[in-house]
C-alpha cells in the first residue's frame, strides 16, 4: 500500500488493511491509542491524587502515612501528572490525528512516534516517583529533577514533531486555522521548556530573573501549548460536526498571530507587586489585556458559528460538540477574567489567594480538558470501529465533570475574591473541594470505562489492519 | 493537480456512533472552503455586518490604551523602579515630591497591619488595641512612628479598655520603606473617623534615625513619658 496515492485519494477501500479505516487513520491508529490510553491512565492517577490532597487539606492527614505522601508531594505530583501526563499525551494524539486528517498525511515512521510516547511516559513516571521521593525543585510544573528535562524535550520532539512534517507536506497550498495553532504550539513548547530548564535549573539566572522566567514558562506552557492545541481542536470540530463554515473566518489569522504574539508577554502580570522592575510588570498587564484580541476573535468565530441556525441545540445534542462548546465558552470566560484580574487594583485583591488556582483550572480543565473529551468522543469510534459501549456512562461523564469543574472553579474564584477582600483565611473551600474531587474522579472513571471498553473491543480487527 | 484540491473523502463509510454527530464537512472540503473564505471577503450587501469595522476600531483602541498604560506605569523603564511609588527620574530638573496618600496607605495597612488591628481598625478585645478613635495615633506622630518602627510590648490602655498581647507588637516598620510607613500612618490617622495630619516620609526617616540605638521594643509607660497623649 505505497504507490498510486500522491494526488488522488484512494477511490476504493484502502487495500489489504482494515477495511473500515482510511489509510491516513490506519497509520496513526497505534500511536494514537498508545498516547490516548496513557493519557487516560494518568488522568485517573491524577484524579486519585487530587482526591487524596483534598482530603489531606480537610484534615485526613493520616490517610497515607510516610514522608513520601505529604501534601506537598501529592499535590505537586497531581499537578505534574495532570499537565504532562494527561494534557500532553492527549494533545500528542489529537494534534497528530488532526494534522494528518487535514493534510492527508500518512505517518510512515510510526515507530518513532511510539518511541517518543514510550520515552515520554517512562521519563514522566521516573520524574513523578522522584517527586514522591522528595527530589523536587521549587518551581511549579518544573518540580521533576533536572535530568528529566532534556529527555522530555527529546521525547516531545519525537512525539510532536509530526504535525509540523504533516503541515510542510500538505498536498495543496491551502491551510486551515487548526494547522496553524498546532504547528505554532509544537514549536513553542520545546523551545520555552529547554530555555526555562536552562535558566532555572541548569544555570540558574540571578535573583528575580528566575521568577520572570518561570512565569513566562508557565504562560507559554498553559496558553500556547495546552491552549493553542485546544483552540485548534475547536476550530476543527465546530465546522466539521455542524457542517458549516466558521463565521468571520478571515479574522482567524489575526487571532492566531495576536495569540502567539501576546501570550508570552502575559507571564509577568502574575508577578505584580513583587520586586521586579515596574515596566516588566506593566508589560505583563498590557500583554494580558492585548490577549483580549484573540479572545474576542475566537469568541466571534466560535459563538458566531454556533449561534446561526439552531447551532447551540445541535451542539448540545452531539456528544462531541457538547464538550467542545463547553470548552469554547470556558476559553472566552478565562480570557476575560485573566485580562480583568491582571489590572493592579483587582490583582491586589486576589493575589496569593485561591483565585489563581481557579483561573488555571478554568483554562486547563474547563477549556482544554473538555475539548480533549469532545475530541475523544469523535475520534475514538473512528479509529476503533466500535461504538461507545454505554450512553449512560457518557452522560455520567459529562455531568460529573461539568458540575465538578463549574463548582470547583467558581468556588476557587469566589473564595479567592472574598478572602482577598477580608484578608481572612478561606473557609468552607476545603470540604467542598473533597466533593469536587470525588465528582471529577467519578466522571473520569466513567470516561475511562467507556474508552477502555471500546478499545478492548476493537483490538482484534485493528491488529490485522495495521501490519504492512 | 487541480483535482487534488477536491477530494471528498467519500471512501470512508460513515460509522457515526450514537452521539458522535455526523460528518458535516469532509476534511478536504473544510480546508478548501475556509482558505477561500480567508482570501475573499464577503460581498458588500444589504445587511453587511458591521462587526469587522467595529472590531478594527476596538483593536486600535486597545493599542492606544496599551501605549498610554506603558508610558504611565513603567517608571521611565528604569531598572530600579519597582513600584508605582518609585521616585521618578529627574527629567527636566523636576524633583520628586512625596505625597502621603491614604489610598496607598490602605492597601499597605491591609497587607501589613490588618491581621491584628483588623481592616475596621477596631482591633480585638483584650489583645490588639483599636486604632479607630485612639488618642495614641492622633497628635504627635512620633509616638505612633516609634511603635511602628521599633514595636511595643506591655499592657496598654486605650479608651478605657486594657489590652495585652504577650508577644506585643513586632517592629513591622523595620522592613518597610519610609514612604510606605508614611502612607500607612497617614491612612491610620485619617481613616475610621480619625482626623489627624498626614505624615511625610522625611518625618519617618527622621524618627528612624533618632531611634536607631533603641533596639528593644518600647513599653507603653516609656512611650507616654516621651510623648504624653493629647500633646502636639
Amino acid at each position: 500500500m505505497t504507490q498510486d496515492n500522491r494526488s488522488g485519494r484512494p477511490q476504493g477501500r484502502p487495500p489489504e488493511s482494515d477495511s473500515r479505516l482510511s489509510r491516513v487513520e490506519a497509520q496513526l491508529r497505534g500511536p494514537f491509542l498508545l498516547f490516548f490510553v496513557s493519557a487516560v491512565v494518568w488522568l485517573l492517577v491524577a484524579s486519585i491524587l487530587g482526591l487524596i490532597s483534598a482530603l489531606q487539606l480537610q484534615g485526613f492527614g493520616g490517610l497515607l502515612n510516610g514522608e513520601a505522601f505529604t501534601f506537598g508531594h501529592v499535590s505537586a505530583a497531581q499537578h505534574n501528572l495532570f499537565i504532562y501526563g494527561w494534557a500532553f499525551n492527549a494533545f500528542f494524539a489529537i494534534n497528530l490525528w488532526l494534522t494528518s486528517q487535514l493534510g492527508r498525511f500518512e505517518l510512515r515512521n510510526a515507530w518513532l512516534v511510539t518511541l517518543g510516547a514510550l520515552v515520554w511516559n517512562v521519563t514522566l513516571t521516573y520524574g513523578v516517583l522522584s517527586i514522591f521521593a522528595g527530589d523536587l525543585n521549587p518551581f511549579s510544573l518544573l518540580e521533576m529533577p533536572r535530568g528529566v528535562g532534556p529527555v522530555l524535550a527529546l521525547a516531545f520532539v519525537l512525539a510532536a514533531f509530526w504535525p509540523i512534517v504533516a503541515y510542510a507536506r500538505r498536498p495543496t497550498g491551502q491551510s486551515f486555522a487548526s494547522q496553524w495553532f498546532i504547528v505554532g504550539a509544537s514549536f513553542v513548547f520545546p523551545l520555552t521548556y529547554l530555555l526555562a530548564q536552562l535558566l532555572l535549573l541548569w544555570n540558574p539566572a540571578s535573583g528575580v530573573v528566575q521568577a520572570i522566567v518561570h512565569s513566562w514558562f508557565i504562560q507559554n506552557l498553559l496558553l500556547l501549548w495546552v491552549g493553542g492545541s485546544a483552540l485548534a481542536a475547536i476550530y476543527y470540530f465546530l465546522p466539521k460536526v455542524l457542517g458549516r463554515n466558521i463565521t468571520g473566518y478571515y479574522l482567524a489569522t489575526v487571532a492566531f498571530w495576536t495569540f502567539f504574539l501576546f501570550a508570552g508577554w502575559t507571564g509577568s502580570a502574575s508577578l505584580l507587586g513583587s520586586p521586579i522592575p515596574l515596566w516588566v510588570q506593566s508589560v505583563g498587564v498590557v500583554g494580558s489585556a492585548m490577549l483580549l484580541i484573540p479572545v474576542i476573535i475566537t469568541a466571534l468565530n466560535f459563538h458566531g458559528t454556533l449561534s446561526a441556525d439552531g447551532g447551540w441545540s445541535r451542539a448540545w445534542n452531539s456528544t462531541t460538540l457538547r464538550f467542545v462548546c463547553f470548552g469554547a465558552v470556558a476559553f472566552t470566560l478565562s480570557g476575560l477574567i485573566n485580562a480583568l484580574f491582571s489590572f493592579r487594583g483587582y490583582n491586589a485583591v486576589v493575589r496569593f489567594t485561591s483565585f489563581g488556582v481557579g483561573q488555571e483550572q478554568l483554562l486547563t480543565y474547563a477549556f482544554a480538558s473538555m475539548v480533549i473529551f469532545g475530541a475523544a468522543y469523535f475520534i475514538l469510534p473512528r479509529l476503533t470501529g466500535a461504538l461507545w459501549p454505554s450512553a449512560k456512562l457518557v452522560h455520567l461523564h459529562f455531568w460529573a465533570t461539568a458540575l465538578a469543574v463549574l463548582g470547583s472553579v467558581s468556588a476557587s474564584l469566589v473564595v479567592g475574591w472574598q478572602s482577598g477582600n477580608q484578608l481572612a483565611g478561606a473557609s468552607g473551600l476545603a470540604s467542598a473541594n473533597v466533593l469536587f474531587a470525588i465528582l471529577f474522579l467519578v466522571g473520569h472513571v466513567a470516561f475511562a470505562l467507556n474508552a477502555f471498553g471500546m478499545i478492548l473491543k476493537s483490538t482484534a480487527p485493528a491488529a490485522e489492519g495495521r501490519h504492512d | 493537480m487541480n483535482d487534488s484540491n477536491r477530494h471528498p473523502d467519500n471512501n470512508r463509510p460513515r460509522r457515526a456512533p450514537s452521539g458522535a454527530g455526523s460528518d458535516g464537512l469532509s476534511d478536504g472540503r473544510l480546508v478548501e472552503v475556509h482558505s477561500q473564505l480567508a482570501r475573499e471577503k464577503e460581498e458588500p450587501a444589504a445587511g453587511f455586518s458591521l462587526t469587522p469595522i467595529f472590531v478594527v476600531f476596538l483593536f486600535c483602541g486597545f493599542g492606544f490604551w496599551a501605549g498610554l498604560y506603558l508610558t504611565r506605569n513603567s517608571g521611565n523603564f528604569a531598572p530600579s523602579a519597582f513600584d508605582l511609588d518609585a521616585p521618578k527620574l529627574p527629567a527636566g530638573g523636576e524633583v520628586f515630591v512625596f505625597e502621603p496618600s491614604a489610598e496607598k496607605g490602605q492597601v499597605l495597612f491591609n497587607a501589613n497591619c490588618a491581621a491584628c488591628h483588623q481592616p475596621t481598625g477596631l482591633g480585638v478585645a483584650g489583645m490588639f488595641p483599636p486604632l479607630a478613635g485612639s488618642p495614641w495615633v492622633a497628635g504627635n506622630e512620633d509616638r505612633m512612628l516609634k511603635v511602628i518602627l521599633a514595636g511595643m510590648v506591655g499592657e496598654i490602655e486605650v479608651k478605657g479598655a486594657k489590652y495585652n498581647n504577650p508577644a506585643g507588637m513586632l517592629a513591622i516598620g523595620a522592613g518597610l520603606k519610609d514612604g510606605q510607613i508614611a502612607h500607612i500612618a497617614t491612612y491610620v490617622r485619617q481613616a475610621w473617623g480619625n482626623n489627624a495630619e498626614p505624615v511625610m516620609d522625611t518625618k519617618v526617616a527622621e524618627v528612624r534615625k533618632a531611634i536607631a540605638g533603641h533596639k528593644a521594643p518600647y513599653s507603653p509607660p516609656e512611650l507616654l513619658k516621651e510623648h504624653p497623649l493629647g500633646t502636639k
